[in-house]
């Protein structure tokens, strides 16, 4: 018998889970398709949202990136897709929905491959070539806005914003929301686009309808001291001095002490102190600053002081907004006080405070050099807010992505089912394995109508039955065929009904679950460690170094 | 959450703590959520209307409230269910923007959702149906805007404004002295309201309670009121022609911010410390004295010594006034904050008819009343009432009042309350909905049954037969194209709302339409949630 009891070789920690191979992969397979199911019903004008809780957070949303983030997936297979659906978010901001789908649909056509036996290099290989095609034609479909007159831009512009936020919570105002999101992008410096300089304020309170671009600055009030309500709260062309310096009476360094020899002495020392803060506080007065904000507190002394004097103030000033002031206004962050002139101060138009909702809000206006812009957003709960905020962002940053890129494709899935039929089309003209590959590639690419279709509660073998054939037909009139989730057909052409998308967006959702796709099918072994933290948990629980109960007798 | 099994029957572990995940999807989530938003509007729609009732509600800590206002009931009943917890921030919008209607907004709120349950029982896209509640909304603002009706709030005494702040405190525990406290509550609105730019700042109006006496001694100060009395026993209870001098500095030798120590050598230099600390406190009385003030109010503190020294040279003077009631009293004297002693002018003072202490019943607590201010910029509401429960329900009502009548000085349309507004949209609705032909229509229509719902409850909680009564009113709205006509809660004999003065702000019921709609729109597009396994 002894033979048979082989040594066993103890190569990994123990606890460690290892398993390769082709199960391996059709496995990562399995685990990737369970969590793009959950994303799944999200996509489309008729996606709905997911509700998802945290510890004592709700979140509730609609965008793909955010709810693969929410999901705390562990899965290292499926992990992948949240990386991809998080790159996307980055790179154009909207699209991360069809991206996690797209990747597992072609992962569940390369499923049958590798359970027969094809060698996943080749599937990988077959997938690559495809992509190489698709983005080739994709290229070759878009359609090229740039040259048209800035109305028609513009238009553009607004028929993309629209298309991201149809989708969301906000679909019903999409018309508005295009228009602010489009007007806000506009006032950023064509050049550079820097998203950070529209911001995005949330007030709780009002109607959606009730929000509002300001051209400008818009921030809360911060916390005032004594002495603020007494200051003016409204100006013309003030003089705005920016600084990042505390007002207040306070010591000037941390560690130094001061002893006194002389009693005499003590007055001075006093009086010195108040000479310091007297004289940072006149030089802002003689400068003729007519506004004062701070990166750091100022403090009650200083308040009244400009309250006497009749200039406002406010301290506290988040960076990211003392930011968006410096850009709007045109002036500069001062870190001291010493040698301030008057060109260092930015101007607006209008500055004024007023009530939004519960809250007192500063308002600059009619800045000269505004490249920023603020959207104050209303809406009825602090969630709603917050998901009208991520959907405002996907809008934002497609328009940022279409002003630079300048094409765009149709959308409804009318883009992938055209992509779709010239890959059909050229795997007949391959042979070898190629031909299958490039092939489930094309029908891979149908999930995005198909689930579109699906969400909208349509019969979605008729619509891509329907949409097929128009698109057989080929030329310029069926391509643009997509589903269309109002009418009694169900197809109608996406572009002539301005269901735009920029071009970007697709390319980069095409390149990115190919990758992952690619990715996940060539792992074929997965080598997982046992949670280091394991071991604490096995201790009994209590105090550490106490003897367990029965020990004690 | 499920387990998936992969090939080997190994169970994948793909999100966190899988089994400890719960997870609700389709049809199982929406009714779930609508349910649990449901129980939450039924709790409130019991303090709707003029004989709505009034919740009792325990703290944690055993402290007591009874109230009746929506926002509070909600907030302090401490919601943990995620669906349910967004009525209450709906509830909370609707007080920050408006200040009143928050029961209403919840109740409309719940009545769409028990619509829209039916609805998803008939089989209907949930996004469907909400897009049928939006074109209904539409709708029904859009009418809500023609019934309403501007009113002249300068006329006869500003008496639109009163029968409006009447409305809004007709359904609270107060009721009985509405049109007395509504009468406090325009002046005090007025007082601080800049008419040109239709600002109200409500930070100018301070409310004060004071538990003893009845609800009828509530009145309205023009001037300030705080909860502090004269430092010293001694001191005059009352200073007329009052020039106050506004302190944010002790009454004690300045310190240096700066870490200092003295070295103290000699005896000779302790005297001197000691002579000249002396000598600091007769300055700044001193000082203050130079300038011509007779009351001096500070921000901080200051010994016995300083006290002492106060008393005899007759000026009285206030410790630790805080910090936004010195604000306030610069505001309606036209002080001027005065940071230290050097600084103190003749200008810089404050000037105010009288500043008066008060001492309330048989305690032995005082206050201070600073009234006939140089510029009435600030005014105070003082309620009194029997218990701390009706001073706490007395403030909380008259903050509505003062909400409406802000608004009202914002935008001075008005609709009709005691149901007949929303009556009037819903046969308004229920019109449009013949006119659509897709599956709309049938959310449309609900919509209006949703808005009926609000009247009938009214009359629910009156005691009236709701259906009857509703039936009433809504035929003789048609009948006489009358959208004034109501539910006679108050059984005056007349179900014209006109005639019962019964004024409610357009910008609230619009604001209350358009954000139950909003809410539920919401919850009618979560189709799946996924929480931890115990909520």
């Amino acid at each position: 018998m002894s033979q048979f009891l082989q040594p066993t070789i103890l190569l990994l920690r123990e606890g460690t889970d290892t398993s390769q191979g082709r199960a391996q992969i059709v496995s990562n397979i399995n685990a990737v398709q369970a969590v793009a199911d959950v994303v799944k019903s999200t996509l489309g004008p008729r996606g709905m949202d997911k509700m998802i809780q945290t510890g004592p957070k709700v979140t509730i949303s609609n965008d793909g990136a955010t709810i693969l983030n929410l999901l705390e997936v562990v899965h290292p297979a499926a992990r992948v897709l949240v990386d991809i659906a998080k790159s996307q978010d980055d790179e154009v901001g909207d699209g991360t929905t069809s991206t996690t789908l797209l990747a597992a649909e072609l992962l569940k056509e390369a499923k049958p491959f590798i359970e027969e036996g094809i060698h996943p290099q080749i599937v990988i290989q077959g997938y690559r070539k495809a992509l190489e095609l698709a983005l080739e034609k994709l290229e070759g479909f878009s359609i090229n806005i740039a040259k048209d007159s800035a109305q028609d831009k513009r238009d553009t512009l607004l028929k993309c914003a629209q298309t991201a936020l149809n989708s969301k919570l906000l679909a019903n105002t999409k018309h508005f929301f295009s228009e602010l999101v489009v007007s806000a992008v506009e006032k950023l410096d064509p050049n550079i686009l820097d998203r950070d300089l529209i911001g995005i304020k949330n007030v709780t309170g009002g109607s959606v309808t009730d929000s509002f671009l300001v051209d400008g600055v818009a921030f809360k009030k911060t916390f005032s001291y004594a002495g603020f309500e007494q200051q003016p709260k409204r100006f013309e062309n003030p003089k705005i001095c920016l600084l990042n310096l505390e007002l207040e009476l306070k010591s000037e360094k941390e560690n130094a002490e001061i002893r006194i020899e002389k009693p005499e002495e003590y007055q001075s020392i006093v009086d010195a102190e108040w000479a310091l803060i007297y004289e940072k506080l006149e030089i802002i007065v003689k400068a003729g600053a007519q506004i004062v904000l701070s990166k750091l507190p100022i403090g009650d002394l200083a308040t009244q002081y400009f309250a006497d004097r009749n200039i406002f103030c406010a301290g506290r000033v988040t960076q990211d907004d003392l930011l968006r002031v410096q850009k709007a206004t045109g002036g500069q962050v001062q870190t001291t006080v010493n040698g301030l002139n008057p060109e260092t101060f930015g101007t607006c138009g209008l500055f004024e405070e007023v009530q939004v909702g519960a809250e007192r809000y500063n308002l600059f206006k009619n800045c000269p050099q505004s490249r920023t812009a603020t959207i104050v957003l209303r809406g009825g709960a602090e969630q709603f807010i917050q998901e009208a905020e991520r959907s405002l962002n996907d809008a934002i940053m497609i328009v940022r992505r279409c002003f630079k890129a300048n094409k765009i494709v149709a959308g409804g899935g009318a883009i992938e089912l055209e992509i779709s039929r010239f890959l059909r089309h050229y795997a007949r003209s391959v042979t070898g394995k190629t031909q299958y590959i490039v092939n489930s590639y094309a029908k891979a690419l149908e999930v995005i109508p198909r689930t579109i279709a699906e969400n909208a509660g349509l019969n979605s073998i008729e619509i891509m039955n329907k949409l097929r054939q128009k698109h057989a037909q080929g030329g310029e009139e069926g391509r643009w065929y997509g589903v269309d989730i109002n009418g009694a057909s169900g197809v109608c052409d996406t572009h002539s009904s301005f269901v735009w998308e920029p071009t970007l967006v697709k390319r980069n959702a095409l390149c990115s679950a190919t990758e992952a796709a690619c990715a996940i099918l060539s792992i074929d072994e997965t080598v997982k460690n046992p949670k280091s933290d394991q071991d604490t948990k096995m201790k009994p629980k209590g105090q550490p170094g106490r003897p367990p109960m029965g020990m004690r007798r | 959450m499920s387990l998936a099994f992969d090939d080997y029957g190994r169970p994948y572990i793909i999100l966190r703590d899988q089994g400890q995940k719960k997870r609700m999807k389709g049809l199982e989530a929406y009714k779930s959520n609508i349910l649990a938003a449901k129980a939450v509007a039924n709790t409130l729609s019991s303090s709707l209307g003029p004989k709505g009732m009034d919740k009792m509600l325990v703290s944690p800590d055993g402290d007591v409230s009874v109230t009746n206002d929506g926002a509070t009931i909600v907030e302090k009943m401490e919601i943990q269910h995620p669906t349910a917890k967004l009525l209450v921030e709906l509830s909370q919008s609707q007080d920050a923007e408006i200040g009143d209607g928050t029961t209403g907004v919840v109740v409309l709120a719940g009545k769409l959702l028990e619509q829209a349950l039916t609805l998803l029982d008939k089989g209907i896209h949930p996004l469907k149906i909400s897009d049928g509640f939006d074109r209904a909304c539409d709708v029904a603002i859009k009418h809500l805007e023609t019934i309403s009706e501007e009113i002249d709030i300068q006329a006869n005494e500003h008496e639109a404004l009163i029968q409006a702040a009447c409305t809004a405190l007709g359904s609270k525990v107060v009721s009985k002295r509405k049109r007395e406290l509504g009468k406090i509550a325009v002046t005090a609105v007025l007082d601080v309201a800049d008419l040109a730019r239709r600002d109200v700042n409500l930070d100018l109006i301070k409310i004060q309670t004071k538990t003893g006496g009845s609800v009828e001694d509530t009145r309205l100060i023009s001037g300030i009121l705080i909860d502090k009395d004269m430092s010293h026993p001694q001191m005059p209870k009352e200073v007329k022609e009052a020039k106050i001098c506004l302190l944010t500095c002790p009454f004690e030798p300045p310190k240096p911010k700066t870490k200092h120590n003295i070295n103290i050598s000699s005896a000779e230099d302790y005297k001197k410390l000691y002579l000249q600390e002396q000598q600091y406190f007769v300055d700044m009385v001193k000082l203050v004295k130079d300038s011509g003030a007779n009351i001096a109010l500070c921000q901080w503190g200051f010994d016995d010594e300083a006290n002492h020294l106060l008393l005899q040279n007759e000026l009285p003077a206030v410790r630790w006034v805080s910090g936004t009631d010195v604000e306030l009293i610069a505001m309606a004297t036209g002080a001027r904050i005065i940071p230290r002693f050097q600084e103190i002018t003749p200008e810089k003072l404050g000037k105010a008819g009288s500043v008066k202490e008060v001492q309330f019943g048989t305690s032995n607590e005082r206050m201070l009343v600073i009234e006939n201010c140089q510029c009435t910029k600030a005014v105070t509401i003082l309620i009194r009432g029997g218990s701390q429960m009706i001073v706490d329900e007395a403030k909380r009502s008259i903050h509505d009042a003062i909400c409406v009548i802000r608004n009202l000085i914002k935008d001075n349309r008005i609709v009709y309350g005691g149901g007949s507004a929303e009556l009037a949209c819903a046969i308004q609705v229920l019109q449009y909905a013949d006119e659509v032909s897709s599956v709309e229509q049938y959310a449309i229509r609900s919509f209006a049954d949703a808005l009926e719902g609000i009247p009938n409850c009214l009359a629910d909680n009156c005691g009236l037969n709701p259906i009857t009564s509703v039936a009433q009113a809504k035929s003789r709205q048609l009948q006489e194209n009358n959208p004034r006509i109501g539910i006679d809660c108050m059984e005056l004999g007349t179900t014209d709302m006109k005639e019962q003065r019964i004024y409610e702000t357009l910008s609230s019921k619009k604001q209350q339409i358009q954000l139950a709609t909003q809410v539920v729109k919401m919850i009618l597009k979560i189709d799946d949630v996924i929480a931890p396994d115990d909520y």
